[in-house]
């Protein structure tokens, strides 16, 4: 098989490539399994790379006690807990 | 000019095989060939990777909603667009048969490829009816044997004339050089060519093999 010619003479057919024609062949696809398997990302946002995460689980009573300690000072309970380290790690 | 989708919800059919055969002998003939490659496991671009035939470009990681504008922008005067597409059922695959000038269907001579591949050819009927035009598609027997026709194959064969499904004759014979040039890449000329090169098999009967299939499905496309 050679020669350019032959195949110079090959045409595609025109094909319509509007939204709904895809929404109509999407339709047919499903209803034979031919589903959207594109990969789903990850859900939920992700975490800030500037900041970091605690889940301490303390007793109640000094859970109470550090929320109520920091609503007095006017601070987040993180603030809170970044002066409380300051002052341990520089004992 | 022409669109071919390889198509099969099966993987491990020898859709990437067929891609890579019809893309290096169409350029080989002089055309400009544009290959797609819309499956995950990315064979064709592990193959160009190792150095395409001249006259054939790719494009990677094509998913559902790039699959038709980039056929619409690879098509063009003197191109052939090859698709070749995952093995699941999805989408981008009847999608990308929407587009087609000729969906080759792949298959081993086993019942289990026959009625998963049968999947693809419905959904081609299928689309030809919701669209309103026809959509040539054609099955081609992969990995078959050199040396006789078994039972199964003549069976299929039977089978799908008696359903009126095209049939490509020759049928892809399992040669060592089809699964070799992913690894080597380029083309079976080349790979003829090179007196270094250590192959179990007999690339000569592979190099005859694919041009007649790709003369099978040039005749296809007129």
């Amino acid at each position: 098989m050679s020669g350019s010619n032959r195949l110079a003479g090959l045409t595609a057919r025109p094909k319509e490539t509007s939204a709904e024609e895809v929404r109509r062949v999407d339709d047919v696809g499903e209803a034979r399994g031919f589903l959207d398997r594109t990969p789903r990302k990850k859900p939920g946002r992700k975490p800030s790379p500037r900041t970091h995460q605690l889940h301490p689980k303390v007793f109640p009573k000094v859970g109470e006690a550090i929320a109520a300690e920091a609503e007095k000072l006017g601070i987040t309970q993180g603030q809170l807990i970044e002066q409380m380290w300051e002052l341990y790690s520089s004992r | 000019m022409p669109v071919i989708v390889m198509a099969s919800p099966k993987g491990g059919v020898g859709k990437s095989t067929c891609a890579v055969l019809l893309a290096s002998e169409f350029a080989r003939m002089g055309a400009e060939v544009t290959v797609l490659d819309c499956d995950p496991n990315k064979s064709l671009s592990r193959w160009a990777s190792h150095g395409m035939p001249k006259g054939v470009s790719l494009l990677g990681d094509i998913g559902r909603s790039e699959i038709v504008p980039s056929i619409r922008a690879a098509d063009g005067d003197g191109k052939i667009v090859i698709v070749d597409l995952e093995g699941i059922a999805s989408q981008l695959v009847s999608r990308a048969i929407s587009q087609a000038d000729l969906v080759i269907v792949p298959m081993q001579a086993t019942a289990l490829d026959a009625e998963i591949g049968s999947e693809a050819l419905a959904l081609v009927r299928e689309e030809e009816d919701a669209l309103g035009r026809d959509i040539r598609h054609a099955v081609v027997l992969t990995k078959t044997s050199a040396a006789v026709k078994s039972r199964v194959q003549k069976e299929l064969e039977e089978q799908l004339s008696g359903a009126g499904i095209d049939v490509i004759e020759p049928s892809l014979v399992a040669r060592a050089a089809f699964s070799e040039i992913f690894a080597y890449g380029g083309d079976l000329t080349a790979m003829m060519n090179d007196t270094e090169l250590r192959t179990g098999g007999k690339v000569d009967k592979a190099l005859a093999n694919a041009q007649s299939f790709a003369e099978a499905v040039y005749e296809r496309l007129k």
